[in-house]
């Protein structure tokens, strides 16, 4: 076949709400040709879910098309009846989604979710289709494919859950993929492997597709060509080899600059002192109890041990990230360190000795404090800005002649939000506003050390980089330690000073960050987080392959 | 879904029973009622009291009887009526036969009706007939049996002629007639549950229509009706099978006054009369077998519940 695969042409899409229109897409114009993967970033609000939902003709109630064409094999797609656009959907076009464990049906069986697509779209019977499934399953490096057709999607991992998805999307040859943020919700380690195992795939199949993602680095890895969403315009469109070495739009070049580079350190200034501000010492936290009637039967209870016997230190104004994928037990830490929950072992601040949580005094609440992931969830809804910010003030004592008002200014300009904020309420900020006002809000109870739980996992890249340069303005006008949670490894190797590495509740390897490209790392675990992490293309054109194979 | 779990599931059972007896119990034992004076009437003699007392075992110590009542209910007897000295079990299981009929009708009826009705109202939300529907469950929801009865009573019975008001007749003997006499009892039970769960249809429905998955099995091609009845119906209908679990429980109480209305002679109007006649083996009895059935459905609704989702795994 000539010509492109995909064509989409002076494409422009509205949301109506209410009276008001707001333009999503516009004027977008992309060509995918055969055997070609183009990338497709931009931050939230860009428009590049919407793009990927009127390619495959299912958009909202409230999306009012405006005008333009989208072409898949010359055929135009907006014209399509229904009955014909179901036929093309899932065999000629298919898409992945960002979370497989949503994206598969709960109540059916893994097998009948692949089968049924060969039952559609290739009047196969149950049982051929069956038997095809398991093929397919097994040419997505699955291991007992047969077994795994009878199982349902709990029993599976996130990554098998994505080769399943896959397996399904590829079941009956499509001529296009789009793929929407598949690697979003699984850990870096199957990140790769899911990565690796696309590339494969689509040099078999020679398939196109369009590749959602936010993260550019990534997708300089995966596409051959990345196209640049800046709420709802195209503003760039170059080889991915390029797109870091040379971006030409001025939004690239604020996006490119904004992605974590591990080779550029932000972080210079050493701990201030060799004194420990924080000993932990065979710190364990374990999960579940045993339930009355199982005490009653003397059976044994099935805790889970989501922290074993781990021992670090941290210095006064010192960062130390931890990174692990999710259940290595780095949120047990952090919760066991702010007493959210029971711990075994010891923890010493400022030489005080700690066993329980009970132990932890106001002087210690105060000294410790914690930011987490989500401001929405922190935050209460309900209260303005500024009550929020004076409850710390009001606990742990206001600096002499200040007073509350004029204190909770002060902290709002310290984390650079305007002094009006502390009349508004959580929803009229941004998430990236909002997380400034819950760094505001733990930096208000003067903490030597405040434990940052994924803080940076829900923002767009460019408001990460705003953030993180807040925290880092911050450490050095207070002196603060950090204990930066993150499972972004390119990111906590520019700001840490250590990091330590977590896996499944151990504490395997606790590196230098400054030396760790000289002198690479000592855990096989760690070499393969550090393998499977996409750095940033840069410097001269490459083929888009993956190194990350398992 | 181990054999230990459906152990440990029985012992509860077992558990709230026993609670139960023990309530029972206790609170015939508050009722300001001596059972010699129900039985030989307010103007028997004292040392006709006295021996009848002996006899029923009234002057033994509260414990004592219970202990002895509740032995006996546990090799299944239940005690001798003191209206008319049969045993309580066998009056019992033929009224509880006569309202099971009924129930089981009603809950057939209402599965029927607020299922289908609640999948429309799903699937056409926001449209006229969602509207209707809601607006209909609104005003099912919002009238009581009594109510409901009298106005079918009304109308089917006296106003149109159709249909007997009262009375029961025995299904085995004269099918048409038994059938006659069950419909308009079915329609006031079912009436009042298709409302609340056809409304619990919808909104768990309308929940799974907007979930990723669906949305992953229209984008895969499949067909309007595959997508509704193979991959939203299952995961919408789960949570209905507890609704309608603890609803039999309501479903029990409508049955009381029901039977009261309709005269049906099930095991509501043997309660009643015995609670007015203060015949404390039959009301104890027919609380306990209440109760039992009650714990009964919900444990099978557990273990449905755990068969149709596999991700429930209860050990």
């Amino acid at each position: 076949m000539t010509g492109p695969v995909l064509e989409i042409e002076r494409y422009t899409l509205d949301y109506q709400t209410g009276r008001s229109t707001l333009r999503v897409l516009d004027d977008i114009s992309l060509d995918i040709s055969a055997g070609e993967v183009v990338g497709l970033v931009g931050e939230s609000g860009s428009g590049k879910s919407s793009l990927a939902w009127a390619i495959m003709r299912h958009l909202a109630g409230n999306a009012r098309e405006r005008g333009g064409q989208l072409r898949l094999d010359g055929e135009d797609l907006r014209g399509l009846s229904s009955s014909r656009l179901q036929a093309l959907r899932g065999s000629r076009l298919a898409m992945i989604f960002q979370d497989p464990s949503a994206a598969l049906n709960p109540t059916l069986s893994i097998g009948e979710q692949v089968a049924e697509v060969l039952v559609r779209h290739q009047g196969l019977s149950l049982r051929e289709a069956w038997a095809r499934g398991v093929a397919l399953l097994g040419g997505v490096e699955l291991k007992s494919p047969e077994a795994m057709m009878r199982r349902y999607p709990h029993e599976l991992s996130g990554g098998e859950k994505q080769r399943v998805l896959i397996s399904t999307a590829f079941a009956c040859r499509p001529r296009c993929l789009i793929f929407d943020e598949p690697t979003t919700a699984l850990d870096v380690i199957s990140a790769a492997q899911i990565l690796a195992l696309f590339t494969r795939l689509r040099e078999e199949t020679g398939v196109s597709a369009l590749y959602i993602s936010h993260d550019l680095a990534l997708v300089s890895r995966v596409a051959d060509r990345v196209a640049i969403l800046e709420r709802g315009r195209l503003v760039e469109s170059a080889p991915a080899a390029t797109i870091f070495s040379a971006p030409a739009h001025e939004y690239t070049r604020r996006l490119v600059s904004a992605v974590p580079d591990p080779a550029r350190r932000l972080i210079d200034q050493p701990p201030a002192s060799a004194t420990a501000l924080l000993e932990i010492h065979k710190l364990g936290v374990s999960y579940g109890r045993p339930g009355f009637v199982d005490r009653l039967f003397g059976r044994a209870s099935e805790t889970t041990q989501a922290l074993r016997e781990l021992t670090m230190t941290l210095s006064p104004a010192e960062v130390v990230g931890v990174v692990g994928e999710s259940g290595s037990g780095k949120s047990s830490l952090a919760k066991a360190l702010v007493g959210l929950t029971p711990f075994a072992g010891e923890i010493r601040f400022e030489g005080r000795v700690l066993s329980n949580a009970a132990g932890m005094n106001r002087a210690y609440r105060r000294q410790v404090q914690m930011v987490f992931q989500h401001p929405d969830a922190s935050l209460n809804p309900r209260q303005r800005i500024g009550e929020q910010l004076a409850r710390p003030l009001r606990l742990y004592g206001l600096a002499p002649g200040e007073s509350e008002k004029h204190a909770v200014a002060r902290w709002l300009e310290e984390v650079r939000l305007p002094a009006e904020f502390a009349s508004r309420y959580p929803h009229e900020l941004s998430g990236g506003q909002k997380q400034r006002v819950a760094i505001a809000r733990a930096f208000a109870a003067r903490p030597a050390l405040v434990i940052c739980d994924e803080i940076t996992a829900a923002l767009d890249v460019s408001v990460q980089a705003t953030v993180i340069e807040l925290l880092l303005e911050l450490r050095k006008r207070h002196g603060t330690a950090y204990l930066f949670i993150t499972h972004d490894l390119n990111l906590v190797r520019q700001i840490a000073h250590r990091i330590a590495v977590m896996y499944r509740g151990d504490l395997v390897e606790m590196i230098d960050a400054a030396t760790l490209d000289a002198r690479g790392a000592s855990h096989p675990y760690t070499r393969a987080l550090l393998e499977a992490v996409p750095r940033p293309l840069r410097g001269h054109p490459a083929p888009s392959s993956l190194q990350g194979t398992p | 879904m181990t054999p230990a779990y459906l152990l440990k599931r029985l012992l509860m059972v077992a558990y709230t029973l026993l609670v139960v007896s023990l309530l029972v119990f206790g609170i015939t034992q508050l009722l300001p009622a001596d059972a010699a004076v129900t039985i030989l009437g307010q103007s028997a003699t004292p040392e006709a009291l006295e021996a009848l007392r002996t006899r029923l075992g009234l002057d033994q110590p509260a414990w004592w009887q219970y202990a002895q009542w509740l032995g006996g209910v546990v090799q299944g007897d239940f005690g001798t009526s003191m209206r008319n000295g049969l045993p309580v079990g066998g009056t019992l299981a033929e009224a509880l036969g006569r309202s099971l009929v009924l129930a089981a009708c009603s809950l057939a009826l209402m599965l029927m009706v607020a299922i289908p009705l609640g999948v429309v109202a799903a699937v056409r939300r926001g449209r006229p007939s969602d509207l209707v529907v809601s607006a209909l469950s609104y005003v099912g929801v919002s009238l009581p049996e009594f109510v409901t009865a009298t106005l079918l009573l009304l109308l089917f019975a006296d106003v149109w002629n159709l249909l007997p008001a009262t009375g029961y007749v025995s299904l085995s003997e004269d099918f048409v007639g038994g059938v006659r006499h069950l419909i308009l009892p079915t329609l006031t039970v079912s009436l009042i549950m298709v409302a609340h769960v056809s409304r619990m249809v919808r909104s768990e429905l309308v929940d799974v229509l907007h979930t990723d998955y669906i949305r992953a099995a229209r984008l895969k091609g499949l067909s309007r009706r595959r997508v509704l009845l193979r991959h939203a119906l299952r995961n919408g209908l789960l949570p209905t099978i507890t609704i309608v679990a603890l609803d039999i429980g309501y479903l029990l109480g409508g049955i009381v006054v029901v039977e009261e209305i309709f005269a049906i002679p099930g095991i509501g109007r043997e309660l009643i009369s015995a609670v007015n006649a203060r015949d404390l083996p039959v009301i104890q009895a027919g609380v306990m077998i209440l109760a039992a059935t009650y714990c009964l459905v919900n444990f099978l609704a557990d273990l449905a519940y755990a068969y149709l989702d596999r991700r429930i795994q209860y050990a």
